[in-house]
């Protein structure tokens, strides 16, 4: 016998089970079925919350009305807090006139020393100032990740109310779930040392959202 | 109404002036009192140390002597609580026992919820005059819900002035046999208590579990704090302090 | 990891006098217990979302078999590799044959408690390949001389920046600091290089996802991220009882989580992996493999200790625990310390080998109480009890003593008389100064505290007195 008919012969005897059910119609249905848990009360409008709790979690937040603001928008940002202008963005940023607004950006895969990422996201989750990123071709994770300072464009359109309706977004727009799935609440941070909150801990610094719409 | 009164073992050794309390508490309260005789221990450091046998054994006993009475009181918190909160998972086994367990545990009681809950006082007998601090004993609050309680009483009495200290909700490091077996780390709760009461400036700590203000009392005399006193609550509501 | 919980008792006195830990363990009553505290009262009904938290392990623990099996069947779909170990040896002896077929020379490793309880790390190093712990905390304690965690949240929360300081300067060779954020800074400079050259990515999984395949870890520090989208294998080692159904559980669960670990409303990074890299991606893990881990969880799912399989891991019990509060984690001498630890010790290396455990604990509840999945601790603790006297795990003393007492407790005549004797004694014990300065066989009590002597009469004598 396998290890791993050994430890599920284990289970099925702590569950009492005689045989090994063919039926797996219990699961199957809560599965199919998955309910929604625990949602805490929505006295809150989703765009509202959502800057609010990311503002909290130390990021930044802005809104330009269209995507084409955005890079003007970056340059500004960068310009302002006396960052590098030059980065890399997601392959599916690349049409973006980015040399307009007098960046340099490239869309390649993102190195270790590379200082500012810019990336879209998939959606974002109001109930806790959310980004939430899908790992693929034109949207890869280090992007958001290895640079100092990540900024991130979320269609306003696209903040839902909790990680459930992101959930229900994905299902209903890629059917299933891709390599990552990133939920990212602001700079990475640790408090190992002291319990002090310290930004900067093997992610970003700083992560600024410019909200579209 | 038949009130029986769960002495509890440490009140019948140590302090018998808090049962004398609690009796003319009860009393006040328009309770006809009694006191079983044979009475001995509720058997929770029995089942605190895993000898179920004897905790069983105990309940038992517990049930054939309070059974009859229309309410179980007990000035402890603890006791309380392993009646009302424990018995019944001894007998989960024995559905014929564990009925009449079940109805002896809705008719059990801590002192201070049962005055205030069941009684409704309105009033009580006590007359202290002084500043206190009190302390929330685990079994009592975590198993009973007892917090409100006590200090809806002590405001009864205009002498009283409560200062709560930190950390009031925290152990005192009595844990029963655990202040035996981990002497050190038990002294050293109970000093982190002793410090959280002292620093209110109160005349008087006090608690609904002389357990734990044997503990705490001890700790105090030990830091040669000779004059704070360490009351139980039935003391300071029925004015009777000595006994 | 080396077991010492038989030293607790010890280990646990000594650590009452060591100032710098003292330190370290006072900041989690001001913060981990203020912050959790804070975070949830802002959520609202708290108790509701607990017993939803409960409810979902408990159904993931009722049909354990087919949602491991469900969850093998959706990672495997989707490229990942899934094995089972059914103990420490095996797991270890799985994730370095991984390594060596690949010819990993270093392992970058993200924080994962069943990592250390089937000690990984000693078995990459001897098979030669270089396991490098990232999390801060954890990195610390690495180049500490593999000095083992003392929280499973915080694993450092026993030193203080200046011993963080002086380790830095020593190994790192580079100026001291004492500051937490430069601190911070050169650990993420020395380790950024490892990342990038590392064979390999180690972390554990918070939770398995049945309904996809997936690994779920959440990490503040971005550790977990890199350690799982830079080097081109990842292998994710954790328990079987981690896996939950949905999505939509682990939503409810992640609600939970954070709120009863740091007083986070979310951690700064959730990650899902589902199965490796996949065509024209530029980042991923080329092979994903999963380990699921037994040693000792089917066991516990047959017994009374079944609901401590809900645990989720966010040391809210040992934040809140007075014990742990006053001795760290150190003197628990395994890998889960505080509550959680004085049940899931005993169980997983024998309850002979970890006899004070159980008992290492007043009863207070305050664990239960703040238990996100709602764990009766202390019940489990005491079963655990009934366990060592059935087995005669108890010294003898204590058997003796209770069986004596609970002789007499059951016969009130002799009790009376007992008690009568004893309390006389007591009161002559107290002396004019009315204290007990040294208890007969309880000398425990008495080494820190003076006894209130009894006035040297029961109540039941007074009683029958006044009453006659």
């Amino acid at each position: 016998m396998s290890t791993r008919e050994n430890i599920l012969g284990r289970v099925r005897d702590a569950l009492k089970r005689k045989v090994s059910p063919q039926d797996t119609a219990s699961i199957d249905a809560h599965i199919a079925a998955h309910p929604l848990g625990m949602q805490p009360l929505r006295d809150w409008e989703p765009e509202l919350r959502f800057r609010a709790r990311a503002e909290a979690l130390a990021s930044t937040v802005e809104k330009v009305a269209s995507l084409q603001s955005v890079p003007g928008a970056v340059a500004r940002y960068l310009v302002v807090n006396n960052l590098p202008t030059g980065g890399i963005c997601w392959p599916s940023l690349r049409k973006l006139d980015w040399i307009g607004a007098g960046l340099g950006m490239e869309d390649r895969p993102a190195r270790g020393d590379d200082l500012v990422g810019v990336t879209g996201c998939f959606c974002a989750v109001a109930e806790t100032g959310t980004l939430m990123f899908l790992s693929g071709p034109d949207t890869p994770a280090a992007a958001s990740l290895l640079p100092e300072t990540h900024i991130a464009i979320v269609e306003a359109a696209r903040i839902v109310p909790f990680m459930e309706d992101a959930w229900a977004l994905l299902r209903a727009e890629r059917g299933s779930l891709p390599r990552a799935v990133n939920f990212v609440s602001g700079p990475s941070r640790t408090a190992d040392i002291e319990q002090t909150v310290t930004m900067g801990a093997h992610g970003p610094y700083r992560v600024h959202i410019i909200l579209v719409g | 109404m038949r009130v029986a009164l769960f002495v509890t073992c440490l009140a019948d050794l140590m302090k018998p002036g808090v049962a004398f309390a609690a009796i003319r508490l009860l009393e006040h309260g328009g309770c006809t009192v009694e006191v079983p005789q044979a009475q001995t221990c509720c058997g929770q450091p029995a089942y605190n140390s895993g000898d179920r046998a004897t905790a069983i054994a105990l309940a038992r006993k517990v049930l054939d002597e309070f059974e009859g009475f229309d309410y179980v009181v007990a000035p402890s918190g603890s006791c309380g609580g392993m009646v009302r909160a424990h018995y019944p998972e001894l007998f989960r086994d024995d559905p014929a026992t564990l009925k009449r367990i079940e109805g002896l545990a809705s008719r059990t009681y801590e002192l201070t919820d049962f005055l205030v809950n069941v009684l409704k006082l309105e009033s009580v007998p006590g007359d202290f005059k002084g500043t206190v601090t009190y302390h929330d004993s685990c079994s009592g609050l975590r198993e009973l819900n007892v917090k409100a309680q006590p200090r809806a009483l002590l405001a009864l009495l205009p002498g009283v002035t409560l200062t709560e200290m930190n950390e009031a909700e925290t152990c005192c490091g009595f844990g029963g046999t655990f202040s035996l077996k981990f002497g050190e780390v038990s002294t050293q709760l109970a000093d982190n208590k002793c410090g959280h009461a002292c620093a209110t400036g109160a005349d008087a700590i006090v608690g609904g579990d002389l357990g734990c203000l044997l503990n705490i009392e001890g700790r105090l005399r030990r830091r040669g704090d000779l004059k704070s006193q360490v009351l139980h609550i039935a003391e300071v509501l029925a004015g009777e302090t000595e006994g | 990891m080396e077991l010492r919980s038989n030293e607790f008792k010890a280990r646990a006195a000594a650590n009452l006098g060591n100032e710098k830990l003292q330190k370290g363990l006072g900041l989690i009553k001001v913060k981990a217990v203020v912050n959790r505290a804070n975070a949830v009262a802002e959520f609202g009904d708290f108790e509701t979302l607990r017993e939803a938290g409960k409810e979902i392990r408990n159904r993931a623990l009722a049909d354990l078999d087919l949602y491991l099996e469900r969850f093998e069947r959706e990672a495997t779909a989707r490229g990942a590799v899934v094995h089972w170990a059914e103990n420490a040896s095996e797991a270890c002896r799985i994730v370095v044959d991984i390594a060596k077929q690949n010819g990993v020379k270093t392992a970058a490793k993200s924080k994962s408690m069943v990592s250390e309880e089937v000690g990984l790390n000693d078995a990459l190093i001897e098979a030669g390949i270089e396991p490098i712990e990232t999390d801060l905390g954890e990195y610390i304690l690495q180049i500490n001389d593999a000095e083992p965690p003392s929280h499973i949240v915080m694993p450092v929360i026993h030193k203080t920046a200046e011993d963080v300081a002086d380790l830095f300067h020593a190994k790192h060779g580079t100026p001291r600091k004492t500051d937490p954020a430069a601190l911070t800074r050169e650990a993420r400079e020395i380790l950024r290089p490892k990342f990038l050259s590392a064979d390999m990515g180690v972390s554990g999984a918070n939770f398995l996802i049945a309904e996809t395949g997936s690994t779920l870890i959440v990490t503040n520090e971005g550790n977990g991220r890199l350690c799982t989208t830079l080097p081109r294998l990842h292998v994710a080692i954790t328990g079987i009882e981690k896996v939950v159904a949905t999505l939509e559980d682990v939503s409810t669960l992640l609600r939970l989580l954070p709120r009863s670990a740091t007083g986070q409303a979310i951690t700064n990074y959730v990650s899902l992996h589902t199965g490796p890299k996949r065509l024209e991606e530029t980042d991923g893990p080329q092979q994903f493999h999963i380990v699921l881990v037994d040693n000792g969880r089917s066991k516990l799912l047959a017994g009374e200790m079944r609901e401590m399989l809900r645990c989720i891991r966010c040391g809210a019990c040992m934040n809140h625990c007075p014990v742990y509060q006053a001795v760290g984690g150190h003197a628990y001498g395994w890998v889960y310390p505080g509550p959680m630890g004085n049940i899931l010790t005993p169980s997983y290396v024998g309850l002979e080998n970890a006899v004070a455990l159980p008992n290492a604990a007043t009863m207070c509840n305050q664990c239960g109480v703040v238990c996100p999945v709602k764990i009766p601790l202390p019940d489990l603790m005491r079963k655990l009890r009934e366990e060592q006297m059935v087995r005669g795990l108890k010294p003898w003393t204590e058997r003796a003593g209770l069986a004596l007492w609970g002789w007499a407790a059951q016969r009130p005549a002799l009790y009376a008389l007992g008690t009568r004797i004893a309390v006389r004694f007591m009161k002559w014990l107290g002396g004019s100064e009315k204290l007990i300065h040294r208890l007969p066989l309880a000398s425990g009590w008495s080494d820190g505290r003076d006894f209130p002597a009894p006035a040297g009469r029961t109540f039941r004598e007074l009683y029958k007195e006044r009453r006659t």
